[in-house]
């Protein structure tokens, strides 16, 4: 099967490029859309198999399939209209490399849940770096190639790193003769593993994989990126990609965890998640533009969830469910500034307000979904940020619970000053601005949904899934 | 002392033919190979002039200096010939028993109270400064290689396991006419035919000497491009190699060295002042590097 | 024995590139350094299978000396780039920096490992990646950023070479990288940031910020 979808995805991808006619492009899509939605339901019939040798489908693995096919859906809905929109025009030639490229980011993302082999996470890593780069220069102006370019600039280091970790990596599996590279071998084997080199190569694929995570040392990467590429792409970045970076993290660290290196690996990423939380809030404090503020949101939810790794018990279960649960939150919010930015013509915080008056679903999905990603009740968040904290309490780190905490309320309220702006704030000299379709929020309302319905009546299967995945 | 006649009789073609090298390449006819030594030893009948500001050091300085650099040359050994004065560590006396020289010259040069040669004597005393560690760090690794710390032992035990030391020898070679061009001056460092006052290093220190002391300062600088080169030398020669031959070698090393020098001359420019230092620690951080591969080597190759 | 004089000279390249003032000789420092990545290549890998040796070689001769520095070259023609390499601290200071960096790695390679000859493996390459980054770090112009950029892949070469023998996939994937992350970063983004900037610079490339 998973043969046939990387056909398939490859197949599709060219003949969006090259068939240029919207009635084709559509169909092209929807077959896309209907090939994810089919692997991930092979996926869930053919729990725990192994595909192509490379590629197996385990508990995390699946999990996050399943919210990428989800959000496959709006991406293209919102891409289409965003193309509309923006251009004014057919499928010209920019859109088609940028909906080609679409989709070979989602499956180069596929690729990264399933894989179970070091080298192969590398490759579809590298994938998507280049996939996402592409599709963030849809604009073709000096703003858009600057992101992309300090993107694919950034990414290429860190994944030039990642690869070096992994060879020193292989250098100590050389030291115990093991030759194979594949997660589960590496995890029986890892206590023979020399801790020395253990210790370099996970300083290096850390560092490496936190341009992909979002995380402190180089979550530059990202920033620009999600600021001016188009909204879905945004949304993709900031979720399915920072998943991507955390599942293959996740590989690595099952490898490591088992070795005694583990308590020395947990400093670095408590102390990797707290400054990524603190220059998070430092910047959202300052920053000028909605796109942004969500993105350095993304930083510190990050940074909350590789400390809960860290800390280790229930904490794991919470960081996982909170991937899940941010997944849907941050992609709504996403997906709304692209309205928002038709509404105004402009990203700047300076230049809204009034957005209930001119949008009314929109400003809701804005309300709900601020209630959401700042964790206050009803949302789902709430819950997992609760059980990140518990299990720092449990790890014996309240002097952890009282910093996050403190840096969290900056977050809130820096968060809310400038959403409550848009909301409510003053808007006299705005004058001429566009209707929006109520329709077009609908896929929000229903990710705001999942977020808050997760958070109460989260279904057994999934609970089970969120537990079993080291 | 048979080190001592080699050197007195390559000191009298060698800057000829580096002379000669410089000229064939620019395609003049040149000065006769022994020009350079008929000057020095016109120079030498003749009396000197001081200065009435000076006192005693500058009198006595390029005496001092020339002691020096002979008794540096009688530290070096010579194929199966200790050098005369040989113990354990003798290779810090050699450098600092030529610092001193220089340290003389320096304050001599300090001495005339001119401006141009304090700026001459500044310039010489960090670049001495910068080149003396390539020159430890360089002996030190050999040193470390054989378990020895004389020169006499360093050099003859070098060569006796694999041929990598060759190679070895090859680098260390490199890195020691970096260090002659630095000492002596050369381009492009500096520049001894500029005759700009403000450009130079050497050549502005020895201003105000004449006479009989100018004649010993020029002869002391042949010396000491002898006294490196036969260092060079050394590091391709041990005490099986046949007494001839290793003559043969010394004249032939020493010629050969010369005409390098000329070429470098010919086809390089003198850099700017600034980008000295950058330079000469340049030599430094080689000579790092190869101590670095000599002390992962040990035991392994050596 | 080849190998060790190779890896010492490459790591001499490293010293020069530090205090080089022009773009030229970076670039011709750089095609030296594939050369000498294909010397080592062809002592060390004798026990991989032959077609993929022949690969490997082909890579570092075609691809890292004469195709990427030819790229280059066009490059810096075709934008008029000028020649002077502007870096943001004096090459003193560079060359200080990046002896200490040179010194860093063998005390970390000689920490970590005992096989001798691996040590240098290890710690030119981890030099190498050092000195790619302060490169990136330390220069002004964006081709510039992407020499050094090359200089780490050099060092995730030769890294990769020292564990080559036993796991040659990794040696292809370091390959795989090399080219397609070249091509994309060369290829594409130059000359779009050429043709969309006048003066590649990265002062240019900081609308962008908070």
């Amino acid at each position: 099967m998973l043969l046939y979808y990387f056909l398939g995805t490859v197949i599709l991808s060219g003949l969006i490029f090259y068939i240029r006619r919207k009635a084709f492009t559509y169909s092209f899509a929807v077959i896309f859309v209907f090939l994810q939605l089919g692997l991930t339901a092979y996926g869930i019939i053919n729990y725990r198999q192994t595909d192509l040798s490379f590629f197996s489908i385990d508990p995390l693995a699946i999990l996050f399939l399943i919210i990428l096919s989800i959000l496959t859906i709006p991406t293209f809905i919102h891409s289409f209209i965003y193309i509309n929109n923006n251009l004014k025009l057919n499928i010209d030639k920019n859109s088609a490399i940028y909906l080609s490229s679409i989709v070979i980011f989602i499956t180069s993302m596929t690729g990264v849940y399933l894989a179970n082999h070091l080298v192969v996470i590398w490759v579809f890593l590298e994938l998507s770096t280049i996939s996402a780069s592409v599709s963030v220069y849809l604009k073709r102006n000096a703003e858009a190639l600057e992101a992309s370019w300090k993107y694919v600039f950034v990414s290429s280091i860190s994944i030039a790193f990642v690869f070096i970790g992994i060879l020193f990596l292989s250098i100590s599996m050389q030291e115990a003769n093991i030759t194979d590279l594949s997660v589960k071998t590496l995890k029986e084997h890892a206590p023979e593993l020399n801790t020395q080199w253990l210790k370099i190569a996970f300083v290096f694929i850390f560092t490496g994989l936190t341009a992909k995570m979002g995380l402190f040392p180089m979550y530059t990467a990202g920033i620009d990126a999600k600021d001016k590429a188009p909204s879905p792409v945004s949304a993709l970045l900031s979720t399915a990609l920072l998943n991507a970076g955390f599942v293959a993290f996740i590989r690595f660290y099952s490898i490591f965890s088992a070795t005694s290196i583990k308590v020395w690996m947990n400093y670095i990423m408590i102390l990797s998640g707290l400054l990524s939380v603190f220059v998070a809030t430092v910047y959202m404090m300052k920053v000028k533009n909605y796109k942004r503020m969500y993105a350095y949101s993304s930083i510190e939810h990050a940074g909350l969830v590789i400390m809960a790794i860290a800390a280790g018990g229930i904490g794991i279960f919470a960081a996982i469910w909170h991937l899940v649960l941010h997944s849907f939150a941050k992609s709504a919010l996403f997906y709304q500034t692209g309205q928002v930015f038709r509404a105004f013509h402009s990203k700047s915080i300076s230049h809204h307000g009034n957005y209930f008056r001119i949008n009314f679903a929109g400003a809701m999905v804005l309300v709900i979904g601020f209630l959401c990603i700042t964790a206050i009740p009803p949302s789902g968040m709430f819950i997992t940020e609760f059980f990140i904290l518990k299990s720092f309490f449990e790890a014996n780190m309240t002097w952890l619970i009282i910093v996050t905490l403190i840096l969290l309320t900056f977050i809130i309220y820096s968060f809310s000053v400038s959403v409550f702006r848009l909301l409510y704030g003053d808007n006299k000299n705005i004058t001429d601005f566009e209707k929006i379709n109520p329709l077009e929020s609908a896929t929000q309302y229903v990710f705001l949904g999942i977020v808050i319905w997760l958070g109460f009546f989260p279904p057994q299967i999934l609970l089970d899934l969120m537990k079993n995945v080291l | 002392m048979l080190i001592i006649v080699l050197a007195i009789i390559s000191s009298l073609f060698y800057v000829g033919i580096l002379n000669r090298t410089r000229s064939i390449v620019s395609g003049r006819k040149g000065p006769k190979i022994l020009q350079p030594i008929y000057d020095i030893l016109k120079l030498l009948k003749k009396g000197s002039v001081y200065s009435e500001t000076t006192s005693i050091i500058f009198k006595i300085a390029p005496a001092v200096n020339f002691a020096c650099v002979v008794m540096a040359l009688l530290i070096i050994p010579f194929g199966s010939h200790k050098g005369i004065i040989s113990f354990d560590n003798d290779f810090v006396l050699f450098a600092y028993i030529l610092a001193l020289g220089k340290f003389m010259s320096i304050i001599s040069a300090l001495d005339t109270g001119s401006s141009f040669e304090g700026m001459g004597a500044a310039r010489e005393a960090l670049y001495s400064m910068l080149v003396e560690p390539a020159f430890f760090i360089l002996m030190g690794s050999f040193a470390l290689a054989s378990g020895d710390t004389s020169f006499y032992s360093i050099f003859n035990s070098i060569h006796l396991h694999s041929y990598i030391s060759y190679l070895l020898s090859i680098l260390a070679a490199l890195v020691l006419l970096l260090i002659i061009l630095v000492e002596n001056s050369r381009v492009p460092v500096d520049d001894p035919r500029t005759h700009l006052e403000l450009t130079m290093i050497h050549e502005v220190m020895i201003l105000d000497n004449s006479g009989f002391d100018l004649g010993l300062i020029l002869y002391t600088s042949i010396l000491k491009f002898i006294i490196y080169g036969s260092l060079i030398i050394n590091f391709f020669i041990d005490f099986s190699t046949p007494t001839l031959l290793t003559i043969v070698i010394f004249l032939a090393g020493q010629s050969l060295i010369a005409i390098i020098i000329g070429l470098i001359e010919s086809f390089t420019a003198r850099f700017r002042m600034n980008h000295n230092p950058q330079f000469i620690f340049a030599i430094t951080s080689m000579a790092m590097i190869l101590f670095f591969c000599i002390l992962l080597l040990k035991g392994l190759y050596i | 024995m080849f190998i060790i004089i190779a890896l010492i000279i490459f790591n001499i390249t490293l010293l020069y590139i530090s205090i080089a003032k022009r773009l030229n000789s970076y670039i011709n420092l750089i095609a030296f350094q594939g050369f000498l990545l294909f010397v080592i290549a062809f002592y060390e890998l004798s026990e991989i299978h032959i077609i993929n040796l022949i690969f490997v070689l082909l890579e570092t001769v075609i691809f890292k000396t004469f195709a990427i520095p030819y790229f280059l070259k066009k490059i810096i023609k075709k934008n008029k780039i000028t020649r002077e390499a502007e870096p943001f601290v004096s090459n003193f200071i560079s060359l200080l920096i990046i002896t200490t960096a040179i010194f860093i790695s063998f005390v970390l390679a000689t920490n970590l490992e005992a096989n001798t000859e691996k040590v240098i493996y290890y710690s030119i390459s981890i030099s190498t990646v050092f000195t790619g980054l302060f490169l990136i770090m330390s220069r002004k112009k964006i081709i510039t950023h992407i020499m050094g950029y090359i200089i780490i892949e050099n060092g995730v070469f030769l890294l990769s070479l020292a564990v080559g023998n036993k796991m040659p996939m990794l040696v292809n994937t370091g390959i795989l990288l090399d080219i397609f992350a070249t091509i994309l970063t060369l290829g594409i983004f130059v000359n779009k940031i050429g043709d969309v900037f006048k003066e590649v610079d990265v002062d240019n490339l900081e609308s962008l910020k908070d």
